[in-house]
Parts: C-alpha cells; sequence; structure tokens
C-alpha cells in the first residue's frame, strides 16, 4: 500500500500531468500568508448539525425513474446489464 | 426593462395571444438561432403543457402568473425524462431519471420549459467554448464569447428566446455571462434554493441562478425556487420577498468598494473610469461611499480554483461508465475508467481533475487544500467585518470586455484570472446580482449573507440612478 500513486492513477486519466497554469494558481497558495492555519479549529463550518440530520428514509423509486436507469447503463445483453471484467490485484 | 413575466402574464389572460403561439413562437426562434445556445429544445413537452395552459384559459379558470411562461434550462439541470448531458462526450446520451427541487417547484408553478441550454461542460470554463455543442457566440456580438458557464442561458434571455433562464453560479458562471450580454443573473445566498438534482461542479459553491431582463423577473422567479428540501441538508428556509419591500432603499445608507479591484493593473481602463462616474453618481444620491480593502485577486482567484478543483476531481470520480455514460471498453475494468475518462472528458475537465487530484494527495493536502480553506475562512471574516460597516458592495463584474471566441482557450490561466471579481462572493457564499448598468459588463450587487432581499432593493435604486 506504500505504492506511490501518480495524477493520471488518481484520476483515472490516462496519460495525466499536473498543468503549468494550475500550478501557478497552486504557488499563489503556498506563498500565501494566513492568519489563522487551522481551519478545523474555527467557527465556520459549513457541515450539517448533528441535531438537523435527516433521518434514513427509503424511497421507492417510480417505475419510469427505474426504466430510465435501466436505459442509461451502457451495455445489454440477454437481457443482462453488463459491466467490465473484474480483475483482482 | 419592465418585467416580461407580468406583462406576458397579463396578455395571456386578456386572450391577447395564445400560450401554445407563444411557445411555438419561441421553439421556432431557438430552432434558427445562431448563437449555439441549445443542446435540446423539449417542443413535445413544451407544446403539451402550453395546450393545457390554453385548454384552462378558454375554460375561465385562473392561472399563476407563472403560468405559461417560457424558460430556459442549463444542460447541467435534470428534467425527468429529458437529455442531461453537461455539454459533454461523457454524458450526451444520458437521460435525467429524476427532475431538480428547483426546476421541479418551476414546474409545478406552471412554466413552461423549453430547451437545455449550452454552457461550459460540467460548469468548468468562463466563456462557453468548452463544450461539444459548439462556442456559444455573445447576443450583443457574435465574434465574441457568450461567457460562462451559463452562456446559453444569458444568449437566450438577451435575445428573447426565453423570458428567464436558470443557470449555475459556482464562481461566477451566472453573473458573468449575465454582464456580458447585458441582462440580470443572481446568485443567491448559497443553500436559498435547493441544489438537489444540479449535476454538481464545487459542492461547497455550487449555486442555482436566475438570469431575466428585469429585476422583478428575478424576484418572482427566485421566490418560487428557494426554500428548505429535505434533498439538500445545506438549504434554509427563507421568507418571501415581497414586490413592494424592494421599492425603497431608505435603509441603504454606506455601500463600500474594493479599492484593489479598480487600482489593479488588470482593469480595462473603461471599465474603471465608467465605475468610478457610477461611485460619483452613488454619492450624488446621499449615500456615503467608502473604499475598502480586500485579499488581491491572486489570492481570490488561487483559492477558488483548489478548493473548486478538489471538489470537483470527487464530484467527477464518478463518472466512469460503469452505470450511465459512454462507456469505452478497455482490458478489465480499472482500463475501462480509464480509457472512458480519458477519450470523454474535455482538456479543462481533465485539468481541474488533475489539479483536484494533485492538491488532494498526500503531501499536498496540508500545504494547498487545507491552507486554501484556511484562506477561505479569512476571506468570509473579511466580509463580516466590512458587512459591519457597509450595506451593500458594489464591484464591477469582470476586470475586461468579453474575448473573442478562441482566444480564452489559448490561456488558462488568463481565462481563471478574468473570474477576480466574482470568485469571492462565491467563497463567502454571499448573495450578488449582476446589473445591466454602469460598466460595458454591468455591476454587482453584493450584501451579507441571506440578505438577497437588499441586493434587489439596491438594484431598483440603481435602475433610477445611473
Amino acid at each position: 500500500m506504500s505504492k506511490i500513486m501518480t495524477v493520471d492513477i488518481l484520476s483515472s486519466i490516462k496519460g495525466a500531468q499536473p498543468s503549468e497554469a494550475v500550478n501557478k494558481l497552486f504557488e499563489v497558495i503556498k506563498n500565501a500568508n494566513t492568519t489563522n492555519n487551522n481551519t478545523f479549529n474555527n467557527n465556520r463550518n459549513n457541515a450539517v448539525s448533528l441535531d438537523s440530520l435527516r433521518d434514513d428514509v427509503v424511497i421507492e423509486s417510480a417505475s419510469v425513474e427505474k426504466q430510465i436507469i435501466i436505459e442509461n447503463f451502457p451495455k445489454e445483453k440477454n437481457g443482462y446489464l453488463v459491466v467490465s471484467k473484474v480483475i483482482e490485484e | 426593462m419592465d418585467s416580461q413575466i407580468h406583462k406576458i402574464h397579463q396578455q395571456l389572460v386578456n386572450k391577447d395571444i395564445t400560450c401554445t403561439a407563444l411557445v411555438q413562437e419561441k421553439l421556432d426562434a431557438l430552432k434558427q438561432n445562431t448563437n449555439n445556445t441549445v443542446n435540446s429544445l423539449l417542443d413535445n413537452l413544451a407544446l403539451d403543457l402550453a395546450a393545457k395552459v390554453d385548454a384552462k384559459i378558454a375554460n375561465g379558470e385562473t392561472i399563476g402568473l407563472l403560468e405559461g411562461i417560457p424558460f430556459g434550462i442549463k444542460d447541467v439541470y435534470m428534467v425527468q425524462g429529458t437529455y442531461t448531458t453537461a455539454s459533454s462526450d461523457l454524458l450526451k446520451n444520458y437521460k435525467s431519471a429524476y427532475t431538480a427541487t428547483a426546476i421541479q417547484k418551476l414546474l409545478d408553478a406552471g412554466a413552461i420549459p423549453l430547451v437545455k441550454e449550452n454552457c461550459d461542460s460540467f460548469g468548468h470554463g468562463s466563456s462557453s467554448e468548452n463544450t461539444i455543442f459548439g462556442a456559444v457566440k455573445n447576443a450583443i456580438n457574435p465574434d465574441l464569447v457568450g461567457g460562462g458557464s451559463s452562456g446559453g442561458s444569458a444568449v437566450n434571455v438577451a435575445k428573447d428566446y426565453t423570458i428567464f433562464s436558470i443557470g449555475g453560479d459556482t464562481g461566477g458562471s451566472v453573473r458573468q455571462p449575465a454582464g456580458y450580454n447585458n441582462v440580470y443573473g443572481l446568485k443567491p445566498t448559497y443553500g436559498r434554493i435547493s441544489r438537489f438534482g444540479l449535476m454538481a461542479y464545487a459542492s461547497s459553491t455550487d449555486c442555482v441562478g436566475p438570469i431575466a431582463k428585469s429585476i422583478e423577473d428575478i424576484r418572482i422567479v427566485l421566490n418560487v425556487m428557494s426554500g428548505k428540501d429535505f434533498k439538500d441538508q445545506t438549504t434554509y428556509a427563507s421568507a418571501e420577498i415581497t414586490q413592494d419591500s424592494i421599492l425603497t432603499s431608505d435603509n441603504i445608507k454606506t455601500v463600500g468598494y474594493f479599492k484593489n479591484f479598480i487600482e489593479s493593473d488588470a482593469i480595462d481602463a473603461n471599465i474603471k473610469a465608467d465605475f468610478l462616474a457610477a461611485i460619483e453618481k452613488i454619492k450624488a444620491q446621499g449615500i456615503t461611499v467608502k473604499a475598502l480593502d480586500f485579499f488581491e485577486s491572486e489570492t481570490l482567484v488561487s483559492t477558488y480554483y483548489t478548493l473548486a478543483m478538489a471538489e470537483t476531481a470527487s464530484n467527477l470520480s464518478r463518472l466512469d461508465g460503469t452505470n450511465y455514460g459512454n462507456r469505452i471498453e478497455g482490458d478489465n475494468l480499472k482500463d475501462t475508467y480509464a480509457v472512458t475518462r480519458s477519450e470523454n472528458f474535455s482538456e479543462e475537465t481533465k485539468r481541474r481533475i488533475v489539479g483536484g487530484n494533485q492538491v488532494l494527495s498526500q503531501g499536498f493536502s496540508d500545504e494547498i487544500y487545507l491552507k486554501g480553506l484556511a484562506i477561505r475562512d479569512s476571506i468570509a471574516d473579511n466580509f463580516e467585518t466590512d458587512f459591519n460597516e457597509v450595506d451593500i458592495i458594489i464591484s464591477p463584474v469582470t476586470p475586461n470586455t468579453p474575448p473573442k471566441i478562441g482566444d480564452s482557450l489559448k490561456d488558462p490561466l488568463a481565462m481563471y484570472l478574468s473570474d477576480a471579481y466574482t470568485v469571492g462572493f462565491s467563497l463567502g457564499q454571499l448573495p450578488t446580482l449582476t446589473v445591466p448598468q454602469g460598466t460595458a459588463t454591468g455591476l454587482q450587487i453584493t450584501a451579507a449573507k441571506n440578505n438577497d432581499e437588499l441586493v434587489l432593493k439596491f438594484a431598483n435604486f440603481l435602475k433610477d440612478t445611473i
């Protein structure tokens, strides 16, 4: 698990390389002065509080919704929806 | 301009026009348009709905204000049974299985959807050139870009192809095209309108935003779409903004602007002069104007893009061709993911996904991503202090006039920097409206969080002032 993952692997994009334009933006952040370096210790937490979390509910999809989901599936054979060959590493 | 919605409503009620004729006229105009604003037309749906409105009127039934009003939808919103492509190869044949909350509310109010509108793919762009449907051409000068990412929506409104359109604004994607095409475009307070069914770009700043030709039409559409939604836990309940409440602006005493925006070398000389002239006219009305300090444009743009790229890398990781999308088979599952994504994402989308994965990866997250979050907090603190001193902040929408089609794609960094005046308000999650006045690309009006009403009030004041 100590394998270093490059951005092309992380992004699942063949031959992907970091871009020069984007790296320039990141340099600005690295060099910026901040008065507050610990974002977890402040009061700007955008997360929903535990008390306001909604309950888990199961909502049955309408039949038209199910039909469209099936239509969107990329590959079908003999009435089955086909995924790509899964390999184990 | 006066409200188009009120005008058409009256014409329908008086039987001066039929809804079917109105919808047909707009569909014909959209079909023939050469600005590349259309990804798909919803002609059957629209004409069916129009016939129902006509039948209701013929039966002497009362119709609601939005009933029969034709509108456009940026092609990143789910509308059940319609193609929702995000202007991408990956989803070019994707059909929505359900309808976005904001759009459903408009449908429930009787508004008639005409068109899924061209935009930058997944919202990734500021020019609406990053699309498989051809670059959107500006409504005023077709050699120039329509702006982005909600370019098709702003051009459709400007050309009267739609009465209003629903765009999406993550870092300026409603406000900038509105400015480029001289119409109104609102990014409401984050959470005022549900994001459920809006294809996620950067979830912490994504906002649903109306584009229209009058403040009144923005108000009407905003009211209908607002509200808490069980399906988006970041939404909050908001009070309706009444027509009367935004007519007077007596409580606006102090207006601020960011002096570094205006003193920047990057701003066009005319935009600067026009902005300063607008400030003088506001002062002449007895309002105090304060010059405020703010973060450098480079810091704002870099913070926004760092966070937006990180979020889009996560949000778009689901697009792998397994359950939906244009799957291209590879040697095995992992290879299929990689080939599908490599072949189907545009260069700009790939650049942002890769950038996002860079900042989220071990060794980079502390010095870039987490630091970006910390800067965002400082920006929000800065706004909080400012709104203790001023009621409204006004700013130009863009440093420059719209570029020629083809120029933005050559220089992504220049495109990112062109968002300098819009991204800060997104990071602050503040309500901000583009008005087609003051400079060649308009002015932005911003108020404190949840104070969308004050933004519309000040817009009405400006309409009569400059």
